[in-house]
Formats: C-alpha cells, sequence, structure tokens
C-alpha cells in the first residue's frame, strides 16, 4: 500500500543524475551555482555508471547551451521561451516538472540560490516526491541507492537521507559548497532542444524588478581573506574595527549566525550552516565562540585564526592561530602593525 | 477583512545543543524548546497586516502537545486561534509528509493568505511553504519583506541576491516572510488573560482529518535517515598565543607571513 496521492511509477525507469541550471538574467551566463552542481553531479554519475543531464530553462538561454557540457555535462535538454522571461515560481516549477517527466531522472539536483529554494521544493512536491535541503556531498550505498548528505543538527552530525520508493532523488545544494569544475571546450555532448507547454502564471504578476547594483564588493564565499566576528564584538562599531583590519589586509568582513541576528552585519555576510560556506586562504574569527554550525561554515578554509578573550572558546580547537585577548586591543594593535609595515603614515587611535 | 492562517514550529532551541563527548551522541535532556524565531516574524507579519486592514489570524503547528505552550505565546502577541494539529499518527513525518497535514488542515479553514517564516533553525529546509503552495495549488512568493493590500490585491516586496522585486498576488496567496526582516511584538497580558479565560487551541487529531495512514507520518515519507555519523573535525595547527596584545600581533603576521598568506609588500 502507498499513499493514494502518490502517482504510480517504476523505480527502474528512471535513469540518470540531472541538474537545473539557471541563467542569471543581467549576465546572461550561467549561474555559477549550476556549473558546481554539474561538477557534483558528474561524480555521482560515474559511480552509477549513468549519465549527466541538464535542464537549461530560460528565455534566450539556447546559445548557453554548450556551456553545460564544457563543465561535466553528458545532455542538456533546453527550453528557451519568451514566457520563462519572467521568472514566477510556479510557472518554472511546473516547466521543471514537465521536462524531468519526460526523461525520468533518478537523481534531480537544483542549485539552492535564493530562487533554487524557492523553487526546488514546489518541483518535488509536483512529483509527490521528498527533498533533502542543503546536501554536502552525495553517494551510492551497498544497495546501490543514492545518498544525500546533509548536516542537520547544528552541524555536529551528518544525516544520511534516501529515498527509496519514489523518485526522482531530489535534492538543493548551497552555492559554494562543491567547487566550480575546469572549463573543457573539448569535451562533447548532445542538445536536445524541448518543447514544453508553459503555462500562464495564474494569481501573480511581477510589477517590478530592480537588479541590485553590486557595490563591486566581494562576496565572502569568493574572498581569499575574511576577517569575521561574533556575539563578542558586541557593536556595530566594532565591526567597523575589523573592516579597517579587512581593508589593510585586502579581505572583506562577514559575521556569525549571532552577529546577524543581532543586526550588527547583513545576513548575506553570515558564515556558517544556515549562511554561507567560504573557503578562503585566511579566515580571522574575531569574538567568535565556535559553534558547530559556524565552524561547518570554515571547513575548507586554508588557515583560521581566532581571536577571543575566552581560553576555553571552542574556536580554538578549530583555529590554526589562536590568541587569547581581547579584540579590542588585539585587533587595534594588527592594525597598527600592518600601518607601519606598510609605512602608512597618521596613525589612528 | 483579511483571514490570515500562519504555519509556525516548536523546535529545540539548537543554539544550546550539546554533544556528549564521551558517546558522541546528542545531549537533548534539558535543551527548552521554542517557537522558531524566524516563525515569530511570520506571526508579526499576520499581526501588522491585521492592525491595518483588520482580519483574522490562525495560527496552526503540527507538533507533539508540548507545543501549546509556543501557540500560546503567539496567541499572547495577538492571534485570534491556534490549532494544534497532533497525533501519532503524524509522527516521523519529512517535509512532504508535514506539508500534506498542513495543506490538509488548511483547507478546511477560510483563509485569504497563509504566511509562513522564511526557514527553521533546527533543519532550516524552507520546504514546507512551497509545498503546501503546491498541494492546494495556490500562487507563492518567498522571502517576503513588506506586504500590502491594494484594491484587493496583496502587494507584496523581496530582495534575492541581485535583484529587488514587488510581486502582486491574487488571494489566495502563500508567503514566506524573509528572515531578519521584521522585530517581532511582545506578548500583551491583556492577550494572555484572554488566553486563559477562553482556552482558545483547539487540538485535531487524525481521527478529525481522517487522512490516509499511508500519506501521513513516517510512512507518508518518501526521504528516510539511514543513517547519522559526526562531522568529521578538520585538522588544525592548534598554536595558541597568550600575553601582550602588540606581540601577540606581531606573532600572529610573523606566522602569516612566514606561510605566504599576507602580501605586505
Amino acid at each position: 500500500m502507498v499513499c493514494k496521492e502518490w502517482p504510480e511509477i517504476n523505480l527502474e525507469e528512471y535513469e540518470g543524475v540531472w541538474v537545473a541550471a539557471f541563467s542569471d538574467n543581467e549576465r546572461k551566463e550561467i549561474e555559477e551555482a549550476s556549473l558546481q552542481l554539474i561538477g557534483a553531479a558528474r561524480e555521482l554519475a560515474d559511480k552509477l555508471n549513468t549519465y549527466v543531464g541538464v535542464a537549461l530553462i530560460g528565455s534566450g538561454v539556447r546559445g548557453l547551451a554548450e556551456e553545460p557540457i564544457y563543465y561535466g555535462a553528458d545532455r542538456v535538454y533546453v527550453v528557451d521561451d519568451e514566457r520563462l522571461s519572467t521568472y514566477y515560481p510556479t510557472v518554472w516549477g511546473k516547466v521543471l516538472f514537465e521536462l524531468a517527466s519526460k526523461y525520468k531522472p533518478e537523481v534531480f539536483l537544483i542549485p539552492a540560490t535564493l530562487r533554487g529554494r524557492e523553487l526546488a521544493p514546489y518541483v518535488a512536491n509536483s512529483f509527490r516526491t521528498g527533498i533533502t535541503a542543503d546536501l554536502t556531498s552525495m553517494d551510492v550505498d551497498e544497495n546501490g541507492d543514492v545518498v544525500l548528505i546533509r548536516p542537520p543538527f547544528g552541524g555536529f552530525m551528518l544525516a544520511h537521507i534516501v529515498t527509496r520508493s519514489r523518485r526522482p532523488v531530489m535534492g538543493s545544494v548551497r552555492p559554494n559548497i562543491f567547487p566550480t569544475p575546469e572549463r573543457d571546450e573539448s569535451r562533447h555532448g548532445e542538445i536536445y532542444e524541448e518543447k514544453v507547454e508553459v503555462p500562464q502564471p495564474r494569481g501573480i504578476r511581477l510589477l517590478s524588478r530592480e537588479p541590485i547594483l553590486k557595490k563591486e564588493e566581494i562576496p565572502i564565499e569568493k574572498a581569499d581573506i575574511i576577517v569575521a566576528g561574533g556575539k563578542g564584538v558586541g557593536s556595530k562599531e566594532g565591526f567597523e574595527l575589523l573592516k579597517r583590519l579587512a581593508d589593510l589586509l585586502g579581505g572583506v568582513i562577514a559575521g556569525s549566525r549571532k552577529a546577524v541576528d543581532a543586526g550588527w552585519i547583513d545576513h548575506d555576510k553570515q558564515v556558517g550552516q544556515t549562511g554561507k560556506a567560504v573557503k578562503p586562504n585566511l579566515y580571522i574569527a574575531v569574538a567568535i565562540s565556535g559553534a558547530a554550525q559556524h565552524v561547518f561554515g570554515i571547513r575548507e578554509a586554508k588557515r583560521v585564526v581566532a581571536i577571543n578573550i575566552d581560553p576555553d572558546a571552542p574556536i580554538f580547537e578549530h583555529a590554526d592561530y589562536g590568541i587569547v585577548g581581547d579584540y579590542r586591543e588585539v585587533v587595534p594593535a594588527l592594525i597598527q602593525l600592518l600601518e607601519e609595515i606598510r609605512g602608512i603614515k597618521g596613525r589612528r587611535k | 477583512m483579511l483571514k490570515m492562517v500562519v504555519g509556525i514550529k516548536w523546535v529545540p532551541n539548537t543554539t544550546s545543543v550539546n554533544i556528549d563527548p564521551k558517546t558522541g551522541t546528542l545531549i537533548r535532556e534539558g535543551i527548552p524548546s521554542v517557537v522558531n524565531p524566524h516563525d515569530l516574524e511570520a506571526v508579526e507579519m499576520a499581526l501588522r497586516l491585521k492592525d491595518e486592514y483588520g482580519g483574522k489570524v490562525t495560527v496552526i503547528t503540527m507538533s507533539p502537545p508540548s507545543a501549546i505552550a509556543g501557540l500560546e505565546h503567539v496567541l499572547g502577541m495577538g492571534a485570534d486561534k491556534a490549532i494544534l494539529v497532533s497525533d501519532r499518527a503524524f509522527a516521523g513525518a519529512d517535509t512532504l509528509a508535514t506539508s500534506y497535514v498542513l495543506a490538509k488542515v488548511i483547507d478546511r479553514l477560510d483563509y485569504d493568505l497563509i504566511i509562513f517564516g522564511q526557514e527553521t533553525i533546527d533543519s532550516s529546509t524552507a520546504h514546507v511553504g512551497a509545498q503546501v503552495a503546491s498541494w492546494l495549488d495556490l500562487p507563492y512568493v518567498y522571502y517576503v519583506t513588506h506586504a500590502e493590500l491594494r484594491g484587493g490585491k496583496l502587494v507584496v516586496r523581496r530582495s534575492l541576491e541581485n535583484a529587488h522585486e514587488t510581486y502582486e498576488l491574487d488571494l489566495p496567496a502563500l508567503i514566506s516572510v524573509a528572515m531578519h526582516s521584521l522585530n517581532p511584538r511582545r506578548v500583551k497580558v491583556s492577550n494572555k488573560l484572554r488566553v486563559k479565560l477562553e482556552n482558545p487551541v483547539k487540538t485535531w487529531s487524525n481521527k478529525l482529518l481522517g487522512l490516509d495512514p499511508e500519506c501521513i507520518g513516517l510512512r507518508g515519507s518518501p526521504t528516510a535517515l539511514s543513517k547519522i555519523e559526526m562531522v568529521p573535525k578538520v585538522p588544525r595547527k592548534n598554536e595558541i598565543f597568550r600575553g601582550d596584545a602588540r606581540e601577540a600581533a606581531k606573532w600572529l603576521l610573523e606566522k602569516l607571513r612566514g606561510e605566504g598568506l599576507l602580501e605586505l609588500g
């Protein structure tokens, strides 16, 4: 007996590892999060001895169809339709559902950008299948089941999740969990131009869309040097001090969840399980206690420095270099020393 | 007069979760539960709309009975009614089975707008809103920071990584509220008094809902936990300096320069 709401399926028919790829409307290129997912799908598909398919949907995306192949895809299914020039989760969700229903992939992965996080559960629900959010790795177990792995409890433990009775096995993946594969123009693959019924959006209209003009600031997930502050920084002014240090080092500032919750720094600069995973060469954790969900976000950092007044703070166990001390003294000392080394005059206090 | 349903989750306060160093397992005892903080923002959004246009706010949660404390909290904030959806048959549900039950509950209510928080602090999937929208075939928008009525339609603003967007939604519709966007109001004593007198929390079990046992709880969940493993710790050098701040700064810059991590010209 299975739930009567679930359409009957034949598990044997489902094959291949699919990735949904979107193009950034403004820049006319495939989002990096999609490319990273193609790399991860390639690895999984090789373990399953199957192909990597990419569902590329949007308006004016036909010209980008070769790109997924260069990054590791075997087949690209393109739905290039003017009616997809505006994004609506229900419309895009239905198009992805129709497309994947036709080819029946075993696994379907969606990048967990903000749009992807909105869209992915809708697509999964259309199949009446489950979905694993924010997976961090994938594997195939001894039964041949695809295992999606995610950290559930504050970053302490990895949960291995299987989807035995339904297909596709669906998952979403946050940007920068997987590296962007090398672009290789010598790779070959097939491109399928698909005609899918694009439904009219019902009950929803986009009234305005204003691109956010990024202040040419490096996003934390791409930064080489990060100075991050936690609860112990204590104030917005404290973060200005961190910003001065970051500027001198040629880096950017970031924060822990508690610092974001306190309103000292924006959520898009939050490091950790519920924020972003970062991979700088140098990560300086200032007055961050080192909760597991935060430490999870800096696993890929090459070197971690911790500055904390509490010698027992867990962050020291996760640091290469630790300084026990008040950041209000240590950070100004670092700033002063850096200014002296660089010959910057007019020392500030 | 806007009829609103807000879905909330009663979650362990994960910021205080710890691991037993001997057994390596989660210490569950004594971890206080709270209303997921981002769901309080959803309640706040509903109450602001009610303040502005008049309306009724019904809060629902699928949970064991301990969540009554959470429902009383949001009633104290000013919600009108609360439904505890509770039955052993619902236990072990993944997001698909959870959203199915919530959709069936909401389907029995008279509503114009369904509001969820962006995500929970315990599992942070952000799934259930979109899944409920799918079951009920409703238009939906995530990450809403502001909502208002214009000519009987709901106009909402939200921000993505690279754009600010404004959507107009016909009602009924579903939205989720961007986390960190609203400051939830405090509990009012007069509301608490009303909760004491009127007992506005109703409990709905599956006896009432009559849902197919194959579609709910563990059996209605396509995803299953096959294994849990500890996150392996990344090996680090763990060199510690204690002492004068200037000496510490010198020590650190020497170390970093030695590894070529700083270009100091």
